[in-house]
């Protein structure tokens, strides 16, 4: 058996896609990937920040202190317009003649003895997901309000050190009881399952597809069967190369954003690798790697399985989507906000280990699950393995 | 000593598997059952070449698969050097060599890498290994090219280290299917040499091929698979006197008419 894993490991080292798959890909590609992807988005955002928008605004007599606080707002420039009515004001919009229309009731008066309420209107597009405009005019609006609001109250006869009393009567303070780790492991948790399942998942199934249907196609595998060596010791054999090479994909992506982590860390001056290892003890580390061996052995399994009953490469290739999906569904629904570990979700496969991985990120493990989620993991792996040792005996899954 | 009896093989046929007119003419379809091999039977003595000639899809290479225990016959039995090809698989894979057209080499393993491979799945240790490698390096002069990955070989290459990977541990009985099918004349003249010379060291060899000649230089005896039946068995002057004329094509054309009848 370890001949065959030996041999395996060699043949898949000399391979140029495989070294691709398992060390180019989750070092340099993945890395570059979200580094590229945090750029745009620190971009955008700091030009959507630094971005001037034009305002016309009517009526602006009748609220001097908000249009004064427009006016030498940074993020906006005044824009003369002898347009009054919402219709026009939209269409011009639509035009890009300017960005944002604010339409002052000609009723309207500051006077607080005049206790009514009026209506504004704001006229903008607000389709953008960063609704920078919204949120710099209920800064505005915020402020304005309040001035107003104090003004009314003292014409009412309250006095300044009252006023909050009448605005908000109970003021709730909420105290926290979650430590701080287990609100970055609800956050960062999720991902780091995220992100190792399918790794696992990943890594394993190009050596998977290249040492089943690949021997096939290349005509090895009769030669292999009549080598005095039972069936059992050949698939096994290559089942655990399947298994290394899924888990050392795994492994390097840790490694790897750790390092990525550390360099961008040390560089912008944010320590969250430092926190999120600090977070995580050794020990749950080491139980999120133990849990990821039983669960990439069931990937190994199903994969080498798949991949022996395909006549070719491609073929094999084609049920590589379908099977991913099957493992994706679990894993999304396991990372849904509101999903707990339970004991019967602890029996799903994919799902327990995702949960389990979130659990033990945020600290919050209850070790009698876990073990029941290890035991599950482990009987499925047993059975897969079990399984595809006994499919590979079969005439015609090998003869097809 | 080989001895072959009553040997017989069928396959599960998809039962959505439209049937082309010749596959219906084809006696050997029965329910969802493709009967390959339907009764073959020969033997093989010490020293011996037996030459396996038929049609494509005669069952040839299914005998042959039976024979090297990649598959298992459904009914008959073979026995090598007394033991039971089908009760102890394991032990007739230690005694036999198999090699075919299309090598089977392991293409980003190095010539060498592939004979030591297999000579490990053999059971040998790492001492004879290297005395066997060495040895057949020299007999087959390869020390040029044992260092190269099989991808990068030319097909002479190729076949001379599937030579070597198919006799490294010394069978007591080689295995060929076809063996110089899509071959060029060195590389078939390289492949008739190595058959020769099991002869010589008295080495019983079974080997399908399309190619007369060969049968005709090689064999001792030999053997017409048609439709999944042994329909000629016997030595190669007994063959050739069933042709008119010295052309072994005429026998083995005999034969096949015979069978139809």
């Amino acid at each position: 058996m370890w001949q065959v894993y030996l041999k395996e490991l060699l043949e898949l080292s000399r391979d140029r896609k495989t070294l691709m798959f398992v060390i180019a890909l989750p070092i340099i590609v993945f890395p570059l990937l979200f580094g590229i992807m945090g750029l745009v988005m620190a971009n955008v955002s700091r030009q959507a920040e630094a971005e001037e928008h034009r305002y016309v605004i009517v009526n602006a007599e009748l609220a001097p202190e908000f249009a004064n606080a427009l006016f030498y707002h940074k993020n906006f420039k005044k824009v003369e317009s002898d347009l009054k009515e919402p219709d026009a004001l939209k269409q011009a919009i639509r035009d890009n003649k300017f960005d944002v229309a604010i339409i002052i009731p000609a009723d309207f008066s500051q006077d607080p003895a005049q206790l009514k309420q009026h209506q504004w209107q704001l006229i903008y597009n607000s389709s953008s997901t960063l609704d920078m405009i919204g949120n710099y005019f209920n800064e505005l609006f915020k402020t304005y309000t309040k001035k107003l609001q104090q003004e009314r109250l003292a014409s009412l006869g309250v006095v300044t050190e009252q006023v909050p009393a009448v605005l908000e009567p109970v003021k709730v303070k909420k105290l926290n009881t979650a430590e701080s780790r287990e609100n970055i492991g609800e956050k960062i948790g999720g991902f780091i399952a995220y992100l190792l399942v399918p790794l696992c998942l990943m890594g394993a199934s190009y050596p998977a597809i290249d040492i089943g249907a690949g021997e096939k196609e290349r005509r090895t595998l009769e030669t292999l069967l009549i080598c005095p060596i039972s069936r059992t010791a050949i698939v096994l054999g290559k089942f655990f190369t399947v298994l290394t090479t899924g888990l050392i994909t795994a492994m390097i992506t840790v490694v790897s954003f750790g390092g990525w982590g550390y360099v961008i860390g040390s560089m912008m001056g944010v320590d969250v690798v430092a926190k999120t290892m600090q977070a995580l003890g050794f020990v749950d580390l080491a139980l999120i790697l133990a849990l990821l061996i039983p669960l990439t052995a069931i990937f190994s399994a199903l994969l080498l399985s798949l991949s022996i009953y395909a006549r070719s490469f491609k073929e094999a290739q084609n049920y590589m989507g379908p099977l991913s999906m099957v493992i994706f569904v679990p894993l999304m629904v396991g990372l849904l906000p509101g999903i707990e570990l339970s004991w019967s979700l602890a029996m799903i496969p994919v799902m327990n280990v995702a949960l389990c991985i979130k659990e033990l990120v945020k600290g919050t493990m209850d070790y009698q699950i876990l073990s029941a989620v290890v035991g599950s993991t482990l009987v499925i792996a047993g059975a897969m393995i079990a399984f595809c040792v006994r499919w590979f005996q079969q005439e015609k899954v090998l003869f097809r | 000593m080989i001895e072959i009896k009553h040997l017989a093989k069928a396959f599960v046929v998809g039962k959505q598997k439209k049937l082309s007119d010749s596959e219906k003419n084809d006696v050997r379809y029965g329910g969802n059952l493709f009967h390959s091999v339907r009764d073959v039977s020969f033997d093989c003595a010490k020293g011996q070449v037996v030459g396996l000639l038929g049609p494509n899809g005669a069952g040839k290479t299914t005998t042959l698969r039976m024979l090297s225990t990649a598959l298992k016959p459904d009914a008959g039995s073979i026995l090598i050097d007394g033991h039971d090809v089908i009760h102890n698989p394991l032990e007739v894979r230690k005694r036999i060599g198999f090699l075919s057209a299309d090598t089977g080499l392991y293409g980003r393993l190095t010539a060498k890498e592939n004979i030591e491979y297999f000579a490990r799945l053999h059971g040998m240790n790492e001492v004879a290994i290297r005395a066997r490698v060495e040895e057949l390096f020299t007999l087959l002069s390869m020390h040029e090219f044992a260092n190269r990955r099989a991808d990068n070989m030319s097909t002479g290459m190729k076949q001379k280290t599937a030579i070597a990977r198919a006799v490294v541990h010394s069978p007591e009985l080689v295995v060929l299917d076809e063996p110089t099918t899509g071959l060029d004349i060195m590389t078939t003249q390289t492949v008739l040499d190595f058959i020769h010379s099991l002869k010589e060291q008295g080495t019983p060899v079974i080997f399908s091929t399309h190619h007369l000649d060969e049968v005709a230089a090689l064999c001792d005896r030999v053997v017409v698979i048609n439709q999944g039946i042994s329909a000629f068995n016997g030595s190669l002057a007994e063959f050739s006197a069933l042709a008119t004329g010295q052309d072994l094509r005429q026998a083995f054309m005999a034969v096949l008419k015979k069978d139809a009848v």
